[in-house]
């Protein structure tokens, strides 16, 4: 009785949601047919969902001819770098906002609110003068170095990943470590023995979080770097469509699912810890 | 117990390192624009001389800039009441405990992986007139008997281009609307079937006040981030065709980095600035008298 209940009503839910999940799906069913469609099948009129003839070496052919390797090698360069540069100076500061207290706490939570309202496509005039005014060791200038992005992405990451961290931390009971301090626990000691291994959790989290960020970012790496060598995944993919006069989709739809297939993973498996983390954010 | 470390000295060298970045990554290009808003430069970046607000009030009488500014209203508003509406139904459906859940949490979650630009790229192709799957898709259901030239107008590209925005901001909203919800507890919820409420004024009278701060969190942030959104107006038709679909961002990126006028593209980034940041007063503002009320 019970049991049938349950059916009806997944059959409401799945049939209201029936609009959402063709929507969602439809461009990656277009991005999957398009990626295994011979390059005779792409501009045919009228078009059709399902190649006649499937062309799976459409990836390997995209691997050899747009430098993809490369491109998902700076992509992860970038991103690791950036998260690591986040996370580093985000962690102690997170720390003091959510176990000590003192004047300009307020202030300081005011203030990053503010720089997570300012986004880099706002500065990105600024900060390509910024970065062709510094000068760097090859004799010229921080424009066109990956560098000049790890620090961008490194510095805009770091208003999220403190708040977030933030809430997380405050919501580890106190008790641990007050405890670890009765038993002659020195501070420093504390926080990496009993406090750090606790918020573990937290900070993979957000530096999960920060490196899909990083990982799919576009206006900052599309004005910073110029050269092919240096170029990212999302610039990489960008430049096979902008300015060509016949854009070979198929090589486009391939290197998209190769530069989209690893982070979709990464945030199904993620998605269920970013409803707890801003659950326990938004609740104060 | 108190920590045992204690004193401000401590928490601001705690601090400081994500303050001195914060500071060294905003403050320079800050100062930049500020300087070469009232400059002028050539497209090489070449100064030329002070200017005084010529910039400005270059950027402000160009005729496309009024329509610019318009459409930034229109998509704000647009994306950002498009996702809410979206995303409150979408959270409750799936709120409920139903067979497959945990795949439709995924596939709802989905286009926020997919990032901005791919997402853009793969659209542009689907729109496209002649070879595109979507005019393909609406001609095999019967909708339309001829192709649909989508992104050559620019008012029928923007209104693709709003659906995508809504699209994409939908995963990010349902997280937020998800966690408000699963803090509710539901024994209210049984309170109110014995007192034989119906549905509708369940939602009416216990839902969407509990959801309140969060639709209210959900409007704020997506109003920054889709206010300053590139990628899918960039990626999809550079603010053409004849600037039809231009938003600020885009704009001012069309200015400082295509037409070679960093004067004015900074005059741009300043007066987004301040549209920004009396947002953020008014939303600081609001918050204060909230939590005064509720305090009270």
């Amino acid at each position: 009785m019970i049991r049938s209940d349950k059916l009806v009503r997944s059959l409401w839910c799945w049939l209201l949601l029936l609009p959402l999940v063709v929507v969602v799906i439809f461009p990656l069913a277009v991005m999957f047919f398009t990626a295994l469609k011979p390059a005779s099948e792409i501009y045919v009129y009228p078009a059709r969902w399902l190649p006649q003839q499937w062309q799976w070496s459409n990836f390997s052919a995209m691997w050899t001819q747009t430098g993809f390797g490369r491109a998902l090698l700076n992509s992860l360069l970038v991103s690791l770098c950036a998260t690591v540069l986040t996370i580093a100076v985000s962690v102690p500061s997170a720390y003091a906002l959510a176990r000590l207290k003192f004047r300009g706490q307020g202030g300081y939570r005011q203030f990053l609110l503010i720089t997570q309202m300012i986004s880099p496509v706002l500065l990105v005039v600024g900060l390509f003068k910024m970065a062709a005014s510094l000068p760097w060791f090859d004799g010229g200038n921080m424009t066109d170095s990956r560098l000049s992005v790890v620090i961008a992405y490194g510095a805009f990451g770091i208003a999220f990943a403190v708040w977030m961290m933030t809430s997380y931390f405050e919501t580890i009971p106190r008790d641990l470590e007050e405890s670890a301090w009765l038993e002659g626990s020195g501070p420093v000691r504390t926080v990496f023995k009993v406090f750090l291994p606790l918020a573990l959790p937290a900070m993979a989290v957000t530096a999960l979080v920060t490196f899909v960020n990083a990982w799919n970012e576009f206006a900052v790496v599309y004005t910073l770097i110029r050269s092919t060598e240096k170029q990212t995944l999302t610039v990489l993919v960008t430049n096979m469509v902008a300015g060509q006069y016949v854009v070979q989709w198929e090589l486009v739809m391939a290197a998209a699912i190769c530069a989209v297939v690893p982070v979709a993973i990464l945030f199904a498996w993620m998605q269920r810890y970013m409803v707890q983390g801003l659950t326990a954010g938004s609740v104060k | 117990m108190q920590n045992p470390v204690r004193g401000p000295a401590l928490a601001w060298g705690l601090i400081a390192p994500s303050l001195l970045l914060t500071i060294f990554i905003l403050a320079y290009p800050l100062s930049t624009l500020v300087f070469q808003s009232v400059h002028d430069i050539s497209r090489f970046g070449l100064l030329r001389a002070f200017n005084g607000l010529d910039n400005f009030r270059t950027v402000f009488t160009d005729p496309v800039f009024a329509h610019v500014v318009w459409r930034t209203v229109q998509w704000t508003v647009c994306v950002v009441g498009g996702a809410v509406l979206c995303a409150v139904p979408i959270a409750l459906i799936l709120q409920q405990d139903f067979y497959g859940r945990g795949v439709a949490r995924t596939i709802v979650m989905l286009p926020w992986a997919v990032s901005l630009t791919m997402t853009a790229i793969v659209w542009t192709w689907s729109f496209n007139g002649q070879y595109g799957m979507v005019n393909a898709s609406l001609a095999m259901v019967g909708v339309i008997q001829e192709p649909i030239n989508w992104l050559a107008d620019g008012q029928l590209a923007f209104w693709v281009e709003v659906g995508v925005g809504i699209l994409v901001s939908i995963p990010f909203t349902v997280t937020i609307f998800l966690g408000g919800l699963s803090s509710v507890s539901q024994d209210i919820y049984e309170a109110a079937d014995i007192e034989g409420a119906s549905r509708w004024r369940q939602f009416r009278r216990l839902t969407l006040p509990l959801l309140k701060p969060f639709i209210h969190m959900a409007i704020v942030l997506n109003v920054i981030y889709v206010f300053n959104s590139f990628p899918i107006i960039w990626i999809m038709t550079q603010g053409g065709p004849d600037n039809a679909t231009h938003i600020l961002v885009t704009w001012l990126y069309q200015l400082g980095f295509r037409m070679g006028r960093p004067g004015e593209a900074a005059a741009i980034s300043l007066v987004m600035l301040a549209l920004l940041l009396a947002f953020t007063v008014f939303y600081l503002r609001l918050q204060k008298r909230q939590s005064a009320k509720a305090a009270a």
